[in-house]
């Protein structure tokens, strides 16, 4: 049995290349072949790297995400990717929250929200094709991230643009959790060792009233 | 509160009901879109520990390398248990590395970290991981590619010095 198992949580700090191509690709300037290809070198550099240091259980590094959340705006139908700035026009308590932004050193444009905007279904797997690329690359097992639903069911739902298409937020809470559970099965079917949710809005439920403050998720 | 939480167990034990052939985590944080810790959240796990225990995940994977988060046995003692509903054992990912500080913390340094753990997991039970991952943001990545690759070279390293003492 294994023991004292070694792995990373999931991202990986983005070279100039690839965030270059992360904006070109969203701004629709490069073809997604182009940039599958430059995203494809870093992860093969992302792993030689893991595999050099020893880890046991590999990540892809999360070179193709924009960040661990908003990504799935490519992958799923009914969302559009917007940046918090963008968002703010849409805020009830816009000083508030513009406020707590600088507050908590949060850029405006540079994060941004995989926001709800329709009927949501999977267009395309979010991460199995990661894990399959990820197979060509190494033997060692593979770890899959993706957003937990209740952080999915928090920052997607924008009352301005989600209240047209569900009546309440727990009702586009149910399409989530299908979504995902929907890829955790293939992801299973396929033989991924580890799937990984990431919550970390839990905390800001219980600690942002003790700190005073709230975060933009 | 309490509601909100009871809402995410309830959602992500809807996810991974009965989905057997692969190992479940769920992470938590405390916030890595800035490297001025004194903006991110601050508290230990106790106030999560009544939705935590009910969530049939396989493992936590979650952030110890900050003094933000609290002591070990906050979570040891509450979550080493089998997963509700079940024989497995409870896992627990034990960050052990602050993705984004530029200091590389030593194998030794981790080894101990871990070793305050092993009073409530058994050597199979804990995963040394990064307290969170190096750039979830993209055009805020926390740090830079040589300085988490010494990250991670340490914890594997730390990993061989905990074999040879405890199996």
């Amino acid at each position: 049995m294994t023991t004292f198992t070694t792995t990373q949580v999931g991202s990986w700090p983005r070279s100039k290349r690839m965030l270059r191509a992360l904006r070109d690709r969203r701004t629709g300037a490069m073809t997604r072949e182009a940039f599958e290809a430059v995203a494809e070198e870093e992860i093969r550099r992302t792993v030689r790297l893991q595999e050099g240091a020893g880890l046991d259980v590999l990540v892809d590094g999360e070179h193709r995400r924009d960040n661990f959340y908003s990504f799935i705006t490519d992958k799923v139908e009914g969302t559009r990717l917007m940046s918090l700035a963008e968002m703010l026009d849409e805020m009830e308590d816009k000083s508030g929250f513009e406020e707590m932004l600088t507050t908590l050193d949060v850029p405006a444009s540079a994060i941004r929200n995989p926001t709800c905007i329709g009927r949501l279904s999977r267009r395309e797997p979010l991460a199995v094709d990661d894990l399959r690329f990820m197979r060509t690359l190494t033997d060692k097992p593979v770890k899959i991230t993706l957003p937990g639903p209740y952080l999915l069911t928090r920052s997607m739902w924008v009352w301005a643009y989600t209240g047209k298409v569900y009546a309440s937020q727990r009702e586009m809470g149910d399409d989530v959790v299908r979504l995902l559970r929907e890829e955790l099965l293939e992801l299973a079917a396929e033989g991924c060792e580890f799937v990984q949710f990431d919550e970390p809005v839990l905390t800001e439920v219980v600690m942002s009233g003790e700190c005073g403050r709230r975060t933009f998720m | 509160m309490g509601e909100e939480l009871g809402y995410a167990a309830e959602l992500i034990n809807r996810v991974v009901e009965g989905v057997e052939g692969t190992r479940t985590g769920l992470h938590i944080c405390r916030g890595n879109w800035s490297t001025r810790e004194e903006v991110l959240l601050t508290g230990d796990y106790r106030p999560l520990l009544p939705a935590l225990t009910n969530m049939r995940v396989r493992q936590f994977v979650l952030e110890y390398a900050t003094p933000r988060a609290g002591e070990i046995e906050v979570v040891g003692a509450a979550l080493s248990g089998a997963v509700p509903g079940s024989q497995t054992p409870r896992e627990l990912g034990l960050g052990v590395v602050n993705p984004r500080t530029v200091e590389v913390e030593t194998p030794e340094e981790i080894a101990a970290r871990a070793e305050e753990a092993l009073r409530f997991y058994r050597p199979e039970q804990l995963f040394l991981n990064t307290d969170c991952g190096f750039g979830c943001f993209a055009n805020r990545c926390v740090n830079v590619e040589e300085i988490a690759a010494a990250k991670i070279a340490s914890i594997a390293r730390a990993a061989r010095l905990l074999r040879e003492r405890h199996g």
